[in-house]
């Protein structure tokens, strides 16, 4: 609060001044000529801004200070009394920056002798924040010195190897009793967890390195069943190799072959098939396979002579059955 | 007046264009519809099973939308609309529930539904993982699987159904014109009498040429020059009996002869054996209900309920379970046993394949 008006008042005296100044302007021109080396030289100005710079920080360190000594009961009455001392001498300081740059110097050490002088009739603890207060760079070390005190005192401090750490002794039950809630809920959440993952892996097996017996089983009969087509594969294409199915009698003996071959194979007998007729529902599962070889017997070998495609659209083959594919292929000759 | 809000929400599909074939809707040669299916999930998935289903895409490649996604307002009949106009045939649904996953087939758009319990599953990973050398040829996705259903009697109805519907899940083959280069994995469903579990599994096809080392075949499939550093002259590289393991030695059962060639090594008419491994994932599938329309209707079958199936099942069906938990050793006695009934049943899917 003090510095603030400190702040204010030095700039209404200038004011002031200035305006006196005004009135001659030769005057005025002139003074400005001279404050200009003041400006190149920068020592005035920076004066000034550090001081008040300077003031503050004194200000907070020493505040802080204070209370941490707790000696603040004895130091805020003369406070009351300092800031108008300060107001007077720093207008005094900057009269004398206005006035003359040369003497500045000069009467700030005579001020600040002046001032020491003042305070020594005070008491030592004012006397000391004075002291502080008044040279900027001093001050300012003495509040490093203020803090690094501050500091090592806190660092020196021997602290309670508890599991808490440094937690004020009101607090210390509350904060345990937390941790033991935390721990206890992280406990349950963890189990609900580990049944939600049992629960999504149900069902879940890894399958042993080696083949058991059961496996090995399912593999011969899956690979009987490979074998069978592809020797049954290999029955059918085979029978067909040695013939052109382009020409007529080929094809002819082509198709018997193929007839005989596969109702053989089936074990069926050949009658069967012609009662047979569109087996689209799925229970008739049983007379289906007798049926579909015998169909695609056809199919292949109206397919295997040329341009017969040309002729039939494909809806049509898969619609008609035997008889009609029997026909396109006597229409090909 | 303005439009009503949102009736049908599409879910968002991003088609593999690549894939001109993938668009087909009819096979150009047997001129059969193709199977196409969405795989997609109902509520929300643990990460693993959104990891099986990711499998599950995988292995019903190409034939599938890889990348379907779904939101969570998306309800079925979102995509039942979807499914309408790119031809999508099946639906795989896998939800969860606290008791175990669930695994549902359909088939659009009216289909029977099939619901399946996931017993137990592994993914595509674990196996992988569980493999010395895992193999994943770049073509393996490129064609679809073939299918293999054994042990399924024809004479309960709901497991005819059950094999109908996983017939018609992949696409038939044609064994006049298929190429046998084509036929690179393998889907297996295995039904346990005894269990009532159906085991899903999913192979790879390999090929070996027969009659050769082990050590010619290896350096004509890979191009690296061999380790002739011990040998004292090169024929003792080609005469030099290498170490034979002991799946090489019960050969006969699965060798073939191939009628066109394959790869570099495995030569027409020449013999080759079937070698499976193990790619995708695995399951233990037990079937639970079976409801006439898509995800409601009629109950045909169930498995707890009182009527049809009755309670003798389910009684008989706790017994088995406790069984098969003591005994397990004594299992495999009863699936040798089986093996000729198994055989029969594989003549019985050859033919539905072809």
């Amino acid at each position: 609060m003090a510095d603030k008006m400190q702040v204010v008042e030095p700039g209404r005296g200038l004011g002031k001044r200035n305006i006196g100044k005004k009135q001659g302007r030769k005057k005025s021109s002139k003074k400005q000529k001279v404050m200009q080396p003041p400006h190149g030289q920068k020592k005035v100005k920076i004066n000034q801004k550090m001081k008040k710079l300077y003031h503050k920080r004194a200000r907070e360190y020493n505040s802080d200070d204070d209370e941490d000594e707790t000696v603040a009961p004895a130091t805020r009455r003369p406070r009351g009394v300092v800031p108008i001392k300060k107001q007077k001498r720093e207008e005094d300081d900057i009269e004398n920056e206005e006035l003359s740059e040369d003497e500045g110097g000069q009467r700030m050490q005579k001020k600040n002798v002046t001032d020491k002088k003042v305070h020594f009739s005070e008491d030592e603890e004012e006397e000391e924040e004075e002291g502080e207060i008044q040279p900027g760079i001093t001050k300012f070390t003495e509040g490093c010195k203020a803090f690094k005190m501050s500091f090592r005192s806190i660092i020196k401090k021997s602290v309670s190897d508890e599991l808490l750490g440094p937690v004020l002794s009101a607090h210390k039950n509350l904060v345990i009793e937390k941790l033991a809630e935390e721990e206890t809920e992280r406990k349950v959440k963890g189990e609900a967890k580990k049944e939600k993952l049992l629960l999504a892996e149900k069902g879940h097996v890894i399958p042993e390195k080696f083949l058991n017996s059961h496996e090995k089983f399912l593999i011969s009969v899956a690979t009987k069943g490979v074998v069978k087509l592809f020797n049954a594969v290999n029955k059918a294409q085979v029978a067909q190799k040695g013939l052109d199915p382009s020409k007529n009698r080929d094809a002819k003996e082509l198709r018997k072959r193929t007839k005989e071959a596969f109702f053989s194979e089936l074990g069926k007998p050949a009658s069967r098939t012609s009662v047979k007729a569109n087996a689209s529902t799925s229970k008739e599962e049983d007379e289906q396979p007798a049926w579909a070889p015998l169909r695609d017997n056809y199919m292949l070998t109206s397919s295997r002579i040329k341009d017969w495609d040309k002729k039939m659209p494909g809806k049509n083959v898969s619609d008609d059955n035997e008889k009609a594919s029997e026909d396109s292929s006597s229409d090909e000759d | 007046m303005r439009k009503k809000k949102n009736t049908f929400r599409r879910p968002v599909i991003i088609k593999n264009q690549k894939q001109p074939e993938a668009q087909l809707s009819v096979d150009p040669i047997t001129g059969k519809k193709i199977p196409k299916s969405f795989v997609f999930s109902r509520g929300k998935l643990p990460v693993p099973l959104k990891q099986l289903q990711m499998d599950l895409r995988k292995l019903m490649l190409p034939y599938t939308a890889l990348s379907l996604k779904e939101k969570k307002r998306n309800n079925l009949r979102d995509f039942l609309n979807v499914a309408g106009p790119m031809g999508v045939t099946h639906f795989l649904i896998l939800s969860k529930t606290a008791a175990s996953p669930y695994l549902r087939v359909a088939t659009t758009p009216q289909g029977p539904t099939l619901t399946f319990k996931i017993q137990e599953y592994a993914l595509a990973a674990d196996i992988a993982k569980s493999q010395l050398h895992p193999r994943c040829p770049k073509d393996l996705f490129k064609n679809s699987a073939l299918i293999v259903l054994s042990g399924f009697v024809s004479g309960d109805l709901h497991l005819r159904l059950t094999t109908n519907m996983f017939q018609n899940i992949f696409p038939t083959i044609d064994v006049k014109t298929v190429k046998l280069t084509s036929c690179q994995r393998i889907v297996l469903l295995n039904y346990n009498k005894d269990t009532k579990l159906i085991d899903f599994r999913h192979y790879s096809i390999r090929l070996q040429p027969i009659g050769v080392s082990r050590r010619i075949r290896k350096l004509v499939q890979s191009h690296q020059v061999p380790d002739l550093k011990n040998l004292q002259d090169v024929s003792d590289f080609v005469t030099k009996a290498g170490y034979g393991s002991e799946s090489e030695a019960d050969e006969e059962a699965a060798t073939v002869t191939l009628s066109s060639d394959i790869g570099r090594v495995n030569r027409a008419s020449t013999k080759s054996a079937v070698r499976l491994q193990e790619i995708g994932p695995r399951m233990t599938l037990q079937l639970v209900r079976i409801e006439k329309g898509l995800c409601s209707g009629e109950v045909l079958f169930s498995e707890f309920a009182s009527g049809k199936a009755g309670d003798k099942e389910n009684s008989d069906d706790k017994m088995q379970d406790d069984n098969n938990e003591d005994s397990e050793g004594g299992d495999d006695d009863d699936q040798d046993g089986e093996d000729s009934e198994g055989g029969d049943d594989d003549d019985q899917d050859d033919e539905e394949l072809d």
